[in-house]
């Protein structure tokens, strides 16, 4: 039984890409997006202004330019069936457009770039007090690593204990330390206290304000886990005879702390990036010492080798303690 | 005849009464009450000899203080761990645990406690005339603090979310070069600590020419940053929803756009709305960080006051204001997190500290 | 079967592949207007497979598909024009759970079909009524039984007006006690003389209601014929043994 029409031997050129592309809105098209493209470049390099911070008119003709190229990427990358190398040019073409507009309009003066971010003469003798900096930066943040999981552990085991009393004043420390803003604690016991006659220098502030801080969020987290222990594993033990105590030690410990691990692992690395903020009470740590080189030689290349010292510490370290995030989500989502 | 029933010996009452072994017997040596009874009386006899009031000259005296304070917190911990034990009893021993731990902290931490009301709480000070021979008084100063850090973190707070939304719809196309370069982006933004951005982008680049006041600065890092951890909340909502759905919309004969448009987005909004709001209160507290750049909002102000006015209430005062801001906003966001919980939608991201 | 009866689906040597796997091997049929085709077979024989290749939910490695003469697997056909005339059923039933029914049903053919919106809140609540469920319109999925949200997505398919419906194991998520009320749907349907292909294991329905059945194992078609051969008087082993499984 014949159930399709016979096809024709030849198509025309027309009635073979209205089949191919009729279906795509206008702003996919190649018939739209060539002349686009082409359109750009025309304005890219022929009527855009030149180099500097432009003029309240040549921020339209920017704008335009800028409204057209999107239009140009949304087309493109949001057609799945273009093919992959025009896409892969899209994108990385809008990235480098975007570089460029930045390069040529911020009115930065990209020259003194080298002599001011990079400079290495200035730089030399700056590593060993960077340096110095850097282990101070370690120094507070295991430390005050140390006494925050101590003290949040200490915390949520009290807590678990579920003692309406003593949970009011747990409660009201979790809830304290957590609302507070850490620069304004360090600022607070770093000048303020030393009026009730309670001095404490730099690091010592440092060290208590980012150690309670820090305790009151790994309290929470460790609860969490704790809690995140099905029941029924309790009520199990229970009815095998187990104490609490070794309930606790045997069953709820050892899987809480598989639980726990990747959340605080995350504040870790959080409590580092925040040992940045004891500057501002004068802690000689990385960031004190790249602004203190700064001011010294006018420059601020110590601050940006500071910056850099940072990321290069701290990407990796965020990288990880997301990486562990994911994979503990997907663990828990199978576990129920 | 029925027989009249005899009557029971008289029993000796006190042989009725359990004995000491059959009430307490099965109890570990360590919950007995001998046991307790005897470690309190050595807590007593230990607390007479603590070191006199101040701050402990040696190491020694520091030792006792820990020792004793965690001789309390083990006999307190037996007791409140002991589900046998009566609860007025457990009661006391939750007291005790934190009377005495306010006791030693008033003891030791060397404070003088006399001057707590003229330092601290001030009221003189906070009415005096502000910083820098400003006519307003202390108070009026820390509240134009305080409403400009709202403004702060207001703008951040849009444009940071605006930022980010544009950044997760652009993840969303999966398209794997423009996902390269946006890791990079924002891998970068949530590594850099942002009092160390907000440096850079307000001493160093002057250098270079791009001079920004210190609240564009301001708005600028925060947004910068908040855009890096807000997108990958959006990430993390649009793919929360699940996959069926987009394929039932699709059989329907939507296109990706309305299906993005009529079925995915409006869900992902209340799956994403918690973390949301723990990230905009993660915010207002780092509007504090922007007093490094002279900008004057609470912080900066406090410490201004309490240097030109040589007494710390100003900053007590600033920071019962933040904390009157902030744990309410806290409270708030939990709710919302416990309440998409009870609706069983499943809280899938990696969300800022709190 | 008559030649002048519109020839719905033609599926001519379709192939999967699943990485390496080889799930649907050459897979050739003709399926005409009013037919009810049921597909049965072990579970992992591609039977869902082979109905989500039918409107490109899954993409067929190679082979043609031409719907209603429409050749969906050609590169560039518009396959939301297609998806307009096939209606589809799932098992999970897949409800947009932030919508009402009555907005469930409505969402396509006013996005869609451009359907005014007064005629299709009309169009919605007849169907409504058609599946017996007129007093739910404002009731939201999670308010709702499996069998009244499956019911729901069959009147949810309806509001296009396809010329077909497939129906992926519609019931295999449900109680007992809901699974009539949706083969009554089903029954209803195909007796108006709709195209249904439907995978299900619910023999008595199918033993009534449908014109053919498919039996798919491993891939490929190893018996077909109506109800009565093929339940009564299976022919390949496969069937035997898979029948005798679950009669």
């Amino acid at each position: 039984m014949a159930n399709s029409k016979p096809t024709p031997t030849r198509e025309s050129f027309a009635q073979r890409y209205r089949i191919r592309f009729g279906h795509l809105p206008w702003y996919k098209r190649y018939e739209f997006l060539l002349p686009l493209v082409v359109t750009l470049l025309v304005i890219g390099f022929l009527l855009l202004p030149p180099l500097g911070k432009p003029t309240p008119a040549q921020w339209l003709w920017i704008g335009v330019f800028f409204a057209l190229l999107i239009l140009w990427v949304v087309g493109v990358l949001t057609d799945i069936e273009k093919p992959r190398w025009i896409r892969a040019i899209a994108a990385v073409g809008f990235v480098f457009v975007l570089g460029f507009l930045f390069y040529r309009y911020s009115g930065a003066q990209w020259d003194k770039l080298t002599t001011n971010f990079f400079n290495l003469s200035v730089m030399e003798g700056l590593w060993g007090d960077l340096g110095q900096g850097l282990l101070m930066t370690i120094k507070l943040a295991f430390v005050s690593m140390g006494i925050s999981l101590v003290l949040g552990l200490l915390i949520a085991v009290l807590r678990s204990l579920n003692n309406p009393i003593l949970n009011v004043f747990l409660i009201i420390y979790i809830d304290f330390f957590r609302a507070i803003p850490l620069i304004v604690l360090v600022v607070f016991i770093f000048y303020a206290l030393p009026f009730l006659g309670i001095e404490l220098d730099p690091y010592l502030s440092a060290v208590v304000a980012v150690s309670l801080n820090y305790a009151a969020y790994v309290a929470e987290v460790f609860r969490a886990g704790i809690e995140s222990i099905y029941r029924g594993q309790v009520e199990a033990s229970r009815a095998l005879g187990m104490s609490t105590m070794q309930t606790m030690r045997l069953v709820i410990l050892p899987q809480a702390v598989r639980v726990v691990i990747p959340p605080t692992t995350g504040l870790m690395v959080g409590l580092l990036k925040d040992t940045a903020l004891t500057t501002i009470i004068g802690l000689p740590e990385l960031l004190y010492k790249g602004i203190q080189n700064t001011i010294w030689q006018s420059n601020p290349t110590p601050l940006v080798a500071a910056a850099v010292l940072y990321i290069v510490v701290l990407l990796p370290l965020t990288r990880f303690s997301g990486y562990l995030e994911t994979r503990s989500k997907k663990w828990v989502k199978t576990a129920r | 005849m029925i027989p009249e029933p005899v009557p029971s010996p008289p029993t000796d009452n006190w042989q009725k009464r359990p004995s000491w072994r059959e009430r307490f017997g099965h109890v570990p040596w360590f919950r007995r009450y001998e046991f307790l009874g005897g470690l309190f009386l050595l807590l007593l006899l230990l607390a007479f000899f603590l070191p006199p009031f101040g701050r402990p000259e040696s190491a020694l005296a520091w030792m006792e203080i820990v020792v004793f304070f965690l001789v309390v917190l083990f006999w307190a911990g037996i007791i409140l761990t002991d589900i046998e034990k009566p609860n007025w009893l457990k009661a006391i021993a939750a007291v005790l645990i934190v009377l005495v731990f306010g006791w030693l902290f008033y003891q030791y931490s060397g404070a003088r406690w006399n001057k707590l009301v003229h330092a601290f709480f001030n009221w003189d000070v906070l009415n005096s005339t502000g910083s820098y021979g400003s006519t307003t008084s202390a108070w009026i100063e820390l509240l134009a603090g305080l409403w400009l850090t709202l403004k702060l973190a207001f703008f951040s707070m849009i444009f940071g979310t605006l930022f980010g939304l544009i950044l997760a719809v652009l993840r969303n196309l999966h398209d794997p070069v423009l996902n390269f370069f946006l890791t990079i982006w924002v891998d970068f933004f949530r590594a850099i600590p942002i009092i160390v951005l907000m440096m850079l982008i307000y001493y160093a680049f002057p250098y270079l020419g791009i001079t920004l006041s210190g609240v564009v600065a301001g708005v600028l890092t925060l947004s910068l940053n908040s855009s890096a951890y807000i997108s990958e909340i959006f990430r993390a909502g649009i793919e929360s929803i699940h996959h069926g759905q987009v394929e039932a919309s699709r059989a329907l004969g939507l296109t990706t756009m309305q299906t993005m448009r009529l079925v995915i987005l409006p869900q992902a909004i209340r799956v994403v709305m918690p973390p949301l709001a723990s990230n905009y209160v993660a915010m207002v507290k780092d509007t504090a960080i922007c007093s490094v750049i002279a900008i004057l909002e609470l912080l900066k102000t406090a410490i201004t006051l309490q240097s030109w006015l040589a007494n710390p209430t100003p900053l007590v005062a600033a920071t019962a204001l933040y904390l009157v801001i902030l744990i309410p906003m806290a409270r708030f966001s939990s709710v919302l997190e416990n309440r998409m919980k009870a609706r069983g939608i499943s809280r899938a991201f990696a969300s800022k500290k709190g | 079967m008559g030649e002048d009866r519109a020839l719905m689906i033609d599926v001519i040597d379709l192939h999967k592949y699943f990485k390496d796997h080889h799930v649907l091997k050459g897979l050739n049929q003709k399926v005409y207007k009013g037919e009810v085709v049921a597909i049965i077979g072990p579970s992992g024989g591609g039977k869902s497979t082979f109905i989500r290749c039918l409107n490109r939910l899954e993409e067929p490695s190679s082979g043609k598909i031409l719907i209603e003469g429409t050749d969906i697997t050609a590169t560039r056909t518009d396959i939301n024009r297609v998806r307009m005339e096939i209606g589809m059923v799932f098992q999970s039933f897949n409800l947009f759970p932030h919508l009402t029914a009555l907005q469930n049903i409505k969402l396509a053919p006013i996005h869609v079909r451009r359907m005014s919106e007064k005629d299709a809140e009309e169009r919605g609540r007849q169907l409504l009524k058609k599946v017996g469920l007129q007093e739910k319109a404002s009731a939201y999925p999670d308010q709702l039984s499996g069998g009244q949200q499956q019911r729901v997505a069959i009147a949810r398919a309806l509001a296009m007006q396809p010329n077909m419906i497939f129906f992926d194991e519609p019931t295999s998520a449900l109680d007992p006690e809901m699974i009539r009320e949706v083969l009554d749907v089903m029954d209803n349907l195909a007796k108006e003389g709709m195209t249904m292909l439907v995978i299900s294991h619910e023999i008595g329905f199918i033993r009534e209601a449908a014109t053919r059945i498919l039996v798919l194992a491993d891939g490929c078609i190893i018996e077909e014929g109506t109800p009565n051969e093929v339940l009564k008087h299976p022919q390949h082993p496969r069937t035997q043994d898979f029948l005798s499984k679950i009669l």
